[in-house]
């Protein structure tokens, strides 16, 4: 097991560091100047854009600009934006990771407690009226595109009925002298809408993954066995049965951690929540070289701490898989 | 006491309760799409969130007249200079007001004039192009500078006053750029102006504060929070459900969803900015070579002829933007807004096609010596006005038989592509300064090589430029020859000079919106009695 996890951790490491490689090589080499967004449509001198590239190791071969990059990170030390000068990039992930953490986090949690249990019911009442109409409605969410959702959403309870903020994270000019639970209660409001947004899109796979995993397990000899043996339903389904069916969630669950670091770039801009998505959106449109690996750096150490601990939650929790 | 005596005690008690009663502070939330993150002179870079910010943290010697007439002394409003003279055609002295003060009590002094010119020169390149013609800045005493020109010219209390908001000296004197006590300046600054940065929360909002002494008088908003809306959506939903009160750059589309709600009122402000579609006079493929079509000017003024270029105006930006005749726009001093330039007259197309040889073929399409009259328009697909008017020039030459295939690009590869030269007509987009001084840049043939872009170059618009730089008297008569000639030789088929729109809370009166700087006035704006507080509300409350 120790030789297992030690190979397991190897080998992510490996992918973190070829993905970064390659994410640096190839936003460099891809056309288009980094600081043409920069300059926008003022017009200005050679001496000027020089002065601007040697601010940015931007006249520096493409090796040493790698050099710098691979340096600085060893430091902890991701440079400084281009577009956001002279904020350095560690500040603004700081700045942005607390909202996505808490979008992300909202409905994952929601996600995978409210998807499991539909998708349970479902599986438990297979074929019925109600099974049919639930995985008709959640694939139809599921089908739905994010952006739209948002705007129909932010329109009928921001702008129509006027029952919550349509943007934003806070309300800025809240009294400075508000509690904490005012604050949070705030937050809380602001983030109905888009948690709402992409948990009705997201949900639905949870719901189907979990679905077919459990009428799968339902169906085998043991839970066949311990319903002879006269436990109650709840003890079959949940004691023996979800146990079991729970192991394509993980593997879900391991993609969908990503999810939580880098949040959803049109849902984040539909309502304006100051995330991460947007942060990354942003930073690539405008070639902004430093931001873009900083925040490569995050999506790419999520990706592989998610399969990561997915893979080793699976190996703990399933014994077939250590044989 | 009888029954009059006694009403008129309780009204009078009254109102002197209300009298004694604290004001509510008022709020202006802006939605805007970028969010300041350097809003200090010689420290920001391009981004005009930074500038708008800026401007109202820090003062300039003296603001823009009204006209926006950048020629001349007449007119500017003194800011932190109470009055300037002319000492001599070279020599301008400026007299500070005695009461500015920084926010940390200190005065501002001409030493702090003095250090912020010769910073701005030393860390912007850019800055010190614009204010190569000041020869020097001396200290006469605390409250007087003078500025020495290297040579007289009708723009120099504009150079002296537009391009840099001043700095203290007392603070920054010394402090290396990139030091972490640069850095702890940006982050609080300490300005001139009518409002000090309150709080900072990166990609979300920004608050200023009203300086209660500020020495011009005391902001009547007490608060303006910029936040943050990247999505344009975003914005006008921030606005139409009371998030917001204030909304830049509305799109021409949902300027009529925000005009149809009561509380809001609609603000169109014309601007700085000229959309036109650049011909290549150089070959992209031998830069050294004339371009086999358009080095023609025939063929240009062909291609310009064809537009219907108000009916593409009507259909892009409805009434909001102005048909340049010329690289200008509408705002600045030097337009005629009464002049038509190029009609659309297709015949007229048709006959300098064939004058410069090319002859129409059985489908419609033009040749000449087996080539087709076949061109490609680059422009940033980005930008959705553009990819709109392409589309609809694109069509137009279509129907004279002129073969042009849309080539839109993203906005890095585009500058690129324009940047190298490597195109046949090119979307372009300035965004110019009040001084149209700036057309020098793209289209003189010293620019050639910077600006401009397209090689364009006629000795006549470099000697009228040279006259309309140096002769006061004549600027305005010189500066319309210049384009007058720029449209003749068909340089570019001008298409839009934009207005900006706003939406704002008609709660809000004596609402000025500056072209240059949007929000520089907002100090000077007042709330409609009994509507205070501001955009703080929740939605539902």
């Amino acid at each position: 097991m120790v030789r297992w996890l030690a190979s397991r951790t190897a080998q992510a490491a490996a992918t973190f560091v070829v993905a970064v490689v390659l994410m640096f090589f190839l936003m460099r080499l891809s056309p288009g100047d980094p600081l043409a967004r920069l300059v926008g449509d003022r017009q200005v001198s050679a001496a000027e854009l020089a002065s601007l590239r040697t601010r940015f190791g931007l006249d520096q071969p493409l090796l040493g600009q790698f050099r710098a990059f691979v340096g600085g990170v060893a430091q902890g030390d991701l440079g400084a934006s281009i577009a956001y000068y002279p904020t350095s990039v560690s500040e603004l992930i700081v700045a942005r990771l607390p909202a996505t953490l808490l979008l992300g986090g909202t409905v994952l949690i929601i996600n995978f407690t409210v998807g499991i249990v539909i998708g349970v019911w479902q599986a438990r009442h297979r074929g019925s009226a109600g099974d049919r109409w639930l995985s008709i409605v959640s694939l139809t969410a599921f089908a739905l595109p994010s952006f739209w959702l948002g705007l129909i959403l932010a329109w009928l309870f921001g702008i129509h009925w006027r029952l919550l903020p349509a943007a934003g994270m806070t309300t800025p000019a809240l009294d400075p002298g508000a509690g904490l639970l005012p604050r949070a209660l705030d937050v809380a409001r602001h983030l109905v809408l888009p948690a709402a947004t992409l948990c009705i899109i997201t949900i639905a796979v949870t719901i189907r993954h979990q679905r077919s995993a459990m009428i799968e397990t339902l169906t085998a000899d043991y839970v066949r066995t311990a319903q002879a043996k006269g436990l109650s339903e709840r003890a079959v389904v949940w004691r023996h049965a979800w146990r079991n069916a729970m192991f394509p969630l993980l593997t879900l669950f391991g993609l969908w951690l990503p999810v939580l670091v880098t949040g959803s770039v049109f849902v984040e801009s539909v309502f304006n929540w100051p995330g991460l998505g947007s942060l990354a959106a942003e930073a690539i449109l405008n070639r902004d070289y430093p931001l873009v690996m900083g925040t490569a750096l995050l999506v790419a150490g999520a990706v592989v701490a998610g399969t990561w601990v997915s893979d080793v939650l699976h190996v703990a929790l399933d014994p077939r898989v250590r044989v | 006491m009888s029954r009059r005596t006694l009403i008129w005690a309780v009204v009078l008690t009254l109102a002197a309760c209300t009298g004694t009663e604290r004001r509510a502070p008022t709020t202006l939330t802006i939605a805007v799409g970028q969010l300041a993150s350097s809003p200090v002179p010689t420290m920001t870079e391009g981004a005009s969130a930074n500038s708008d910010v800026a401007n109202l943290l820090f003062l300039r010697l003296a603001e823009l007249p009204p006209s926006y007439r950048t020629s001349g002394d007449s007119g500017f409003i003194p800011r932190l200079a109470r009055s300037w003279e002319r000492r001599d055609s070279v020599t301008l002295v400026f007299h500070l007001d005695p009461n500015a003060r920084w926010q940390d009590g200190v005065p501002v002094s001409a030493q702090d004039v003095a250090f912020t010119i010769a910073r701005a020169r030393s860390v912007s390149p850019q800055m010190a192009t614009l204010l190569t013609t000041i020869r020097s800045v001396e200290v006469e005493d605390s409250q007087t500078v003078a500025f020495h020109f290297s040579e007289a010219y009708p723009e120099q209390l504009y150079n002296a006053t537009y391009h840099v908001p001043i700095l203290p000296a007392h603070l920054l004197e010394g402090v290396g750029d990139h030091s972490e006590q640069q850095s702890a300046f940006v982050r609080q600054p300490v300005g001139s102006g009518p409002y000090r940065l309150a709080e900072v929360a990166p990609g979300d909002h920004l608050v200023l504060q009203a300086v209660e002494d500020f020495f011009l008088g005391r902001p009547t908003i007490d608060r303006v929070i910029f936040r943050l809306g990247s999505d344009p959506e975003a914005r006008n939903n921030m606005l139409l459900t009371g998030q917001a009160d204030a909304v830049q750059a509305i799109a021409p589309a949902d300027a009529p969803r925000i005009a149809a709600n009561p509380d809001l009122a609609l603000y169109t402000v014309p601007g700085f900015g000229v959309g036109y579609l650049l011909f290549n006079q150089q070959d992209p493929n031998h830069l050294d070579r004339p371009h086999p079509i358009l080095a023609d000017p025939r063929v240009r003024s062909a291609l310009v002829h064809a537009l219907d270029r108000p009916r593409m105006l009507q259909a892009v930006y409805r009434e909001f933007a102005y048909l340049p005749q010329g690289p200008a726009a509408r705002l600045h001093w030097i337009v005629d807004t009464t002049e038509t330039g190029v009609p659309f007259d297709t015949t007229v197309t048709t006959r300098l096609l064939t004058q410069a040889g090319w002859a129409r073929r059985s489908d419609g399409t033009w040749s000449k010596g087996g080539h087709a009259l076949s061109l490609t328009l680059n422009y940033p697909s980005t930008s959705r006005v553009r990819a709109q008017f392409a589309q609809l020039a694109q069509e137009q030459w279509r129907r004279v038989g002129i073969d042009v295939s849309l080539n839109g690009m993203e906005g890095a590869l585009w500058i690129d592509r324009r940047t190298d030269r490597q195109f046949d007509i090119d979307f372009s987009s300035a965004t110019m300064d009040p001084s149209p001084a700036g057309i020098t840049q793209s289209w003189s043939c010293a620019g050639i090589g910077g600006s401009n872009v397209a090689g364009y170059c006629d000795p006549k618009v470099d000697s009228l430029l040279g006259l309309a730089l140096t002769d006061a008297g004549n600027a305005l008569a010189h500066y319309r020859a210049v384009l007058e000639t720029i449209r003749a030789d068909a340089a570019a088929a001008f298409l839009y000079s934009p207005s900006t729109i706003f939406g704002i809370h008609r709660r809000f009166e004596n609402v000025t919106i500056v072209p240059y700087s949007y929000w520089l006035d907002v100090w000077r704006w007042t709330v409609r009695n009994g509507a205070g507080g501001g955009a703080s509300q929740p939605a539902d409350g």
